[in-house]
């Protein structure tokens, strides 16, 4: 691998040492063009995150010639090690963009090689391919693209004797059905909660960004996530849903809350079928008939495609990859966001970035997970907006609604005034200083 | 090398004083002693070398870990930095903009409001703790121990066992609380008044056993004789501490509240794990907003600018706290 500046790769190694957990750094074979190549992949929780050994070993199967090692990141630390190992020019050939936020970072850094001949050879159908194209250059093609569900206890509804979920549910019908539940599950005499909401600014602050319309975060506008926190907060008085602050003082898990049938709703991303699926094989979860619909809409007019959110999860190639790799680099590229990986994940139960029928149907023929046609149609028709969109300031903006976050739901601050600050501070910290 | 030594002597001997004696050295030890001095040399240069062997390979490390990434954080507070592009010289504009920061500004309060609380608390009471256990009371080492526990138990198991106990309805806080007549607890760490206060006292309950192990050790020099005499002169035992432990026990005092104030300003993993500097930002310090602009938002010039007003602001304090202490001590 080539290394650049090399002046300030030694800057950034002293000053990194600081703070930065550097993994150690792997070497890489240089491959001769046409003959048997080694690429190197960043990954996190191999134990635990079959995802990157599927891609590696269907892609392997389909091409022999070329095999691809991982270098292990710690999953919580990811993004941070990955930059100090690229400043380092120690990084792997292909790297996985976790979500939207730090693509920026890389892109902007220049540590992304071109990919726009892959993104051409893909064609329309990956879902999220657009979020990595800046100034018409594709820099990442996605592998994943999770979106945001209802998850609900069937069980639990009929305890209730509530009318489950249907495709389109609207905020209003969802409200009504909670506070149905809370009385059903009351009067049946079950301890377990209407909902359960997690502590993530996302659950809040993503489905109202992508369902307002002309809802902007650079806007330094946050009046449209209003309505979606007076939900929240009046669900959480109402004693439909564990309070924020038991829920960040208890630690609570959500896997356990919707597990152990705690709560009979509750808004998940989808990575959450293949845990519970899991968890109730392991016995970490309690056995039970769920299933997952589209997260309740701002009104019934996208019944026909529901809209959710979600960031990508993506692959580029480090700029630095010698080049006689890169041939072999972009071929994994292809695979990964084509339907042949697309097939590979779905059938570990991974929601692809590629949603095609046989993807469907490999999906669904995994055991355990909901065959119901409400469950199919959420899986398969939706319309995915980015939680993070691209922009330099996205980070230091998600950084604020957080904060903001914990102070409305925590009750500290009024709703109002807490967004009115935000946007101050946007305008003033962030938004102004460009 | 041998000359010089048994030359010196000679010459400065009870023996050694006559001109003869002079006179022979004349010779003598000039010759003896170019060949001294240039023993002597040596013999310098071999123990300075072995000296350095032994500091080297921590100076190499503190150079290499600690001085150079110093060094380059304050000349990258001067740029603006994303890790990855070129450091963009931009003169004071970081410097100027955290004067217009108004999360800084709150981080800044928020460090000197939990300093203002920790530092004085931990020292009082580290320091009654010790002067508890120097009695030699039953059973003594078993509470130094368990004073001292704490901090050496992981400070995230600290930090959720604590959230745990804070919790607002089921908390065994609160139910104290309630057992003593208080109706409407609150909710601690999820409190945006309560927040800060919770994490100080789990600050104070986790370093005082450390700094009571240091005032023990303090009180292990104080002499007896002071006290007898004192009490032989009537003194009570408030003012034996007063006049005889506190000022024999000013060294300490003093290391004690260098350390603590630094620890202070640069608490950091008990906030993130506690309360991630919230709810809001009511508990948000300086070397979290630190990690934020730096790690999180990748605006590496910003967040060394903070640094080094963080580093300005520990030395400001030290070098005052030192100033105070050497004019006690004239």
């Amino acid at each position: 691998m080539r290394h650049r500046h090399p002046g300030r790769t030694a800057i950034t190694a002293a000053v990194t040492a600081l703070a930065l957990t550097a993994t150690a750094c792997g070497g890489d074979e240089a491959a001769d063009s046409g003959g048997p190549v080694t690429l190197t992949m960043s990954a996190w929780s191999l134990n635990s995150t079959p995802e990157f050994t599927k891609l590696a070993e269907a892609f392997h199967e389909r091409n022999p010639d070329v095999e691809v090692e991982f270098k292990e990141y710690d999953a919580t630390n990811y993004d941070t090690q990955l930059t100090a190992d690229l400043a380092a020019g120690s990084g792997p050939d292909v790297f996985v963009l976790k979500n939207l936020k730090n693509f920026f970072t890389y892109q902007s850094g220049e540590q992304l090689l071109d990919v726009s001949d892959v993104a051409h050879g893909l064609g329309d159908g990956v879902n999220g391919l657009g979020d990595y194209e800046v100034d018409g250059v594709t820099y990442a093609v996605p592998y994943r693209q999770d979106s945001w569900y209802l998850y609900y206890n069937k069980d639990l509804f009929a305890t209730a004797g509530v009318t489950p979920p249907d495709a389109t549910w609207t905020w209003a019908q969802y409200e009504r059905a909670v506070a149905d539940l809370t009385a059903g599950l009351k009067a049946a005499g079950s301890p377990a909660k209407a909902a359960y909401q997690h502590v993530w600014q996302s659950t809040v602050q993503g489905l109202a960004l992508a369902q307002t319309p002309g809802a902007d975060l650079d806007s330094g506008d946050y009046g449209y996530l209003a309505p979606y926190y007076r939900r929240a907060l009046a669900q959480q008085e109402a004693g439909a849903q564990v309070d924020y602050g038991t829920a960040t003082t208890n630690t609570l898990q959500y896997q356990a809350q919707f597990g152990t049938q705690q709560a009979a709703t509750m808004l998940m991303g989808s990575w959450y079928v293949a845990t519970l699926i899991a968890q109730q094989k392991s016995g970490d979860a309690q056995s039970f008939q769920w299933g997952f619909a589209p997260a309740p809409q701002r009104d019934g007019g996208t019944g026909d495609k529901p809209v959710t959110f979600g960031d990508p999860t993506g692959l580029g190639i480090n700029a630095a990859i010698d080049e006689g790799e890169v041939a072999a680099a972009k071929e994994f590229l292809a695979f990964v966001a084509g339907e042949g990986g697309a097939t590979a994940l779905a059938s570990i139960g991974i929601t692809p970035a590629t949603l095609t029928e046989p993807v469907a149907q490999a999906y669904f023929a995994v055991q355990g997970v909901p065959a119901d046609e409400l469950s199919r149609f959420a899986f398969t028709t939706h319309d995915t907006r980015a939680e993070n969109p691209v922009s330099p300031e996205t980070a230091a903006l998600q950084n604020i609604l957080q904060e903001t976050h914990s102070a409305i739901m925590s009750g500290s601050t009024p709703v109002d005034e807490a967004l009115g600050r935000a946007g101050a501070r946007a305008r003033s910290e962030v938004l102004g200083s460009r | 090398m041998s000359t010089t030594t048994v030359g010196g002597p000679r010459e400065t001997g009870p023996r050694g004083t006559g001109s003869h004696r002079t006179g022979t050295h004349r010779t003598g030890p000039r010759r003896a002693g170019s060949r001294g001095a240039g023993g002597d040399r040596g013999k310098r240069w071999h123990r300075s070398l072995q000296g350095v062997s032994f500091v080297l390979p921590n100076f190499l490390g503190f150079g290499l870990l600690t001085l150079g990434p110093v060094v380059a954080l304050f000349y990258l507070s001067f740029t603006n930095w994303n890790v990855f592009g070129t450091a963009r010289w931009v003169g004071l504009d970081n410097f100027t903009r955290l004067a217009r920061d108004a999360s800084f500004h709150r981080a800044l309060l928020n460090t000197l409001y939990y300093s203002a609380l920790h530092i004085p608390l931990t020292l009082a009471l580290s320091l009654a703790l010790a002067l508890l256990l120097d009695r030699g009371l039953r059973g003594a080492a078993f509470f130094r121990t368990a004073a001292f526990f704490p901090y050496v138990t992981s400070i995230v198991a600290i930090a959720i066992a604590w959230n745990l106990l804070f919790s607002k309805d089921a908390g065994p806080v609160n139910q104290v609380l309630g057992l003593f007549g208080v109706d409407d607890p609150p909710g601690w760490t999820a409190s945006s008044d309560w927040a800060m206060p919770a994490v100080i006292l789990v600050g104070v309950w986790r370093e005082m056993g450390y700094y009571m192990l240091l005032f023990l050790a303090g009180l292990q020099t104080v002499p007896p004789e002071l006290h007898e005499a004192a009490r032989i002169d009537g003194a009570g035992a408030w003012q034996r501490f007063r006049n005889v432990t506190l000022p024999c026990l000013r060294p300490t005092t003093f290391f004690v509240t260098v350390m603590l104030t630094i620890g202070s300003f640069k608490v950091f993993d008990l906030i993130l794990v506690m309360t991630n500097g919230g709810p809001g930002q009511s508990t948000l310090v300086l070397s979290q907003y630190i990690y934020q602009k730096g790690l999180v938002e990748n605006r590496f010039g910003y967040a060394s600018a903070v640094s080094v007003v963080l580093f300005g602001l520990c030395m400001a304090v030290t070098a005052v706290q030192f100033a105070v202490n050497r004019r006690r001590e004239d």
